[in-house]
């Protein structure tokens, strides 16, 4: 096994792509999509307003709406709106006695986990259920899978992808020169320069969303470092975030102080706007405030928290400053977040998060156009890995059309239809998966690139008949947001469409020509 | 065929294939799990020991982390002796493991 540096590393990024690659794959795919989470999120909820309320009277309008008949909640979570997300969501915890003390004995007590309130008057508003752009958000980090099994799993696959990034950097001598050698339509050498062209044209994206992706789970994946720091782990919280402890209800009954002027002083003292609010005990002489600002336009994600005593309105906890480990990780955590990123740098990130699908799925490619043989029969291995990449490349993006597509045709008060949604993906993901083994397979791989094209093409002419705002109207209404998603459903249709033209256009006999010169796999 | 008569006596080849099998997994359970094992027990060795504010030490030990593991798991699939990648990987992990023991958690 003595190999130089640049055969071993060969090898062994070739084996951490195989194996993590239809993971990772759909990770980045579902990942870039959640740029756009709440815009995602906005259009799948065409009946909200757009309104816009500053966070102050937000903070204040959910407050009186939460308190309105009497308060019998622990904790309220209040998220404000902001430029992107035009409504509040409050989640409330009741006491854990709320049912035994209700003053109202026959009113049954219930109360949706998540509530989305208008942030002008703090009125419930009743959107289609729907899990918006949570779901890709939610699926490229946890994979639908129990809690904690798809985080680690996912964490597994980013770890072959760091692996993979660096044993790549190493494979190539010639990473400058890679870059202007794409050649077309020549079999093998043409995937190995698309994986090239891919890979090193955005390295230092790819390099900096793993690294980061990471380290967004850290506390998760390393808790140790933690636990010997500190005999609490909330501990650790109150120190790295500024989060108030759990407040201890004193029994005495206290109104609460107005919320917009808190929250206004907040945002004096943190510099920024605020983001979300987290009020204890309610109602309670003990009650807390806590405010964390948001990131906005700022690099670092982590932004401080100042708590105020509910009762009193008295300053409990100034924002603390962070040190330099603090604002690194900060800011680590902005850059895979992005939310610092204005609508053309958001596009330009997107179409890097596209350039990491393609770097991994021709990466895909290349294993099995490495090793076919012109007129003998693939080994099983091989037929193996081509038809998972079919089914992950070509399916997933059928099965997130059918997702999209699926929020205008389920009618908008099914029972249920959340959860619609989203099994539409996976039964159209899965079944397509299962199905395109009855044809040969560079068929396969036309049809369902043809099958995501069609869908994509669907979602603006369903979304012109079920709602009223269409692409027409949305021009003419100059809602940008609408119009803009449902061009962007016409650019992924185009470009699917172009995909299963190329994969079809090729005669089914002709093998990949073999050329000479693979520098690996 | 050839399953059927190393079931009875191992041919040379068959034998030599699955010295290489336990060989491989070895050597990936040792930059898997044992990188993975080194990696948290020298991160929180530096957690514990740097000599700053508790949460600026625990995040300092955090950061480098995956770029940590990243090396070490290539490295034991570059180093052509296992038993040698093993002893530093395993080791390592032992001897960091052992400091923390003796450290216990920051008073």
């Amino acid at each position: 096994m003595t190999r130089s540096l640049r055969q071993s590393m060969a090898w062994i990024h070739s084996w951490l792509g195989l194996l993590a690659g239809w993971i990772l794959f759909a990770m980045f795919l579902t990942g870039t999509a959640s740029y756009f989470r709440p815009e995602i999120t906005r259009w799948m909820q065409p009946e909200l307003p757009m309104n816009r309320t500053a966070g102050a009277d937000a903070a204040q309008n959910a407050v009186a709406s939460l308190s309105r008949d009497g308060i019998r909640d622990q904790q309220w979570f209040i998220q404000l709106p902001n430029a992107r997300d035009v409504v509040t969501h409050v989640y409330a915890t009741p006491k854990p006695d709320a049912q035994a003390t209700d003053e109202r004995p026959g009113k049954r007590r219930k109360r949706a986990a998540e509530q989305v309130l208008d942030p002008a008057t703090g009125a419930a508003i009743h959107a289609r259920d729907t899990r918006g752009g949570e779901h890709f958000y939610r699926f490229h980090f946890q994979l639908q899978l129990p809690h904690p099994w798809g985080r680690w799993l996912a964490g597994v696959c980013a770890m072959f992808m760091l692996g993979a990034i660096i044993s790549g950097v190493v494979t190539h001598k010639r990473i400058f020169a890679d870059f202007f050698t794409l050649r077309w339509n020549k079999g093998q050498r043409s995937w190995l320069d698309a994986h090239n062209v891919s890979a090193v044209l955005a390295l230092p994206y790819h390099a900096v969303i793993t690294y980061t992706g990471l380290m967004t789970l850290v506390l998760m994946y390393l808790p140790y470092p933690i636990a010997i720091n500190y005999k609490q782990p909330l501990d650790f919280g109150r120190d790295a975030y500024g989060l108030p402890g759990d407040a201890v209800a004193s029994g005495r009954a206290a109104r609460l102080v107005p919320i917009a002027p808190l929250v206004r002083d907040a945002e004096a003292r943190l510099g920024m706007p605020a983001a979300r609010l987290v009020v204890q005990q309610p109602g309670d002489a003990a009650a807390t405030v806590a405010v964390t600002g948001s990131s906005g336009a700022r690099l670092n994600a982590r932004t401080g928290t100042v708590v105020y005593s509910g009762a009193t309105g008295a300053l409990l906890q100034p924002p603390t400053g962070g040190g330099p480990a603090l604002s690194t990780a900060g800011v680590m955590l902005g850059l895979h977040l992005a939310n610092f990123a204005a609508p053309t740098l958001r596009w330009v990130l997107f179409l890097l998060g596209l350039t990491g699908a393609a770097m991994v799925g021709t990466g895909l490619l290349l294993w099995t156009a490495a090793r076919r043989k012109p007129g003998a029969t693939p080994f099983f291995g091989l037929r193996l890995v081509e038809r998972l990449n079919i089914a992950t490349i070509a399916g997933l993006p059928l099965g997130m059309g059918a997702y999209l597509l699926a929020n205008r045709v389920v009618p908008a008060a099914a029972e249920g239809r959340a959860s619609t949604e989203v099994a539409t993906m996976f039964y159209v993901w899965g079944g397509a998966a299962v199905l395109q083994l009855l044809r040969p397979a560079r068929q396969a791989w036309a049809i369902l690139f043809g099958a995501g094209a069609a869908v994509f093409a669907a979602i603006p002419i369903a979304n012109a008949l079920t709602t009223s705002r269409g692409l027409l109207a949305s021009w003419r209404a100059g809602d940008g947001l609408f119009m803009g998603f449902d061009l962007a459903m016409l650019g992924v249709a185009a470009l699917l469409g172009i995909a299963a033209w190329r994969a079809a256009r090729r005669p089914a006999g002709r093998a990949p020509r073999r050329t000479q010169g693979v520098v690996h796999v | 065929m050839q399953r059927a008569d190393s079931v009875v006596t191992p041919t040379p080849r068959v034998r030599h294939i699955r010295v290489a099998a336990l060989a491989m997994l070895a050597r990936c359970l040792t930059a898997f799990l044992g990188g993975y094992v080194l990696t948290a027990t020298v991160a929180t060795l530096v957690a514990r020991v740097l000599p700053i504010s508790r949460v600026e030490a625990t995040i300092w030990g955090m950061i480098p982390a995956f770029l940590f593991y990243a090396t070490v798991g290539l490295w034991c699939f570059h180093e052509p002796r296992l038993a040698r990648a093993a002893a530093a990987v395993w080791g390592g992990a032992i001897v960091a493991g052992v400091a923390l023991w003796l450290l216990g958690v920051r008073p």
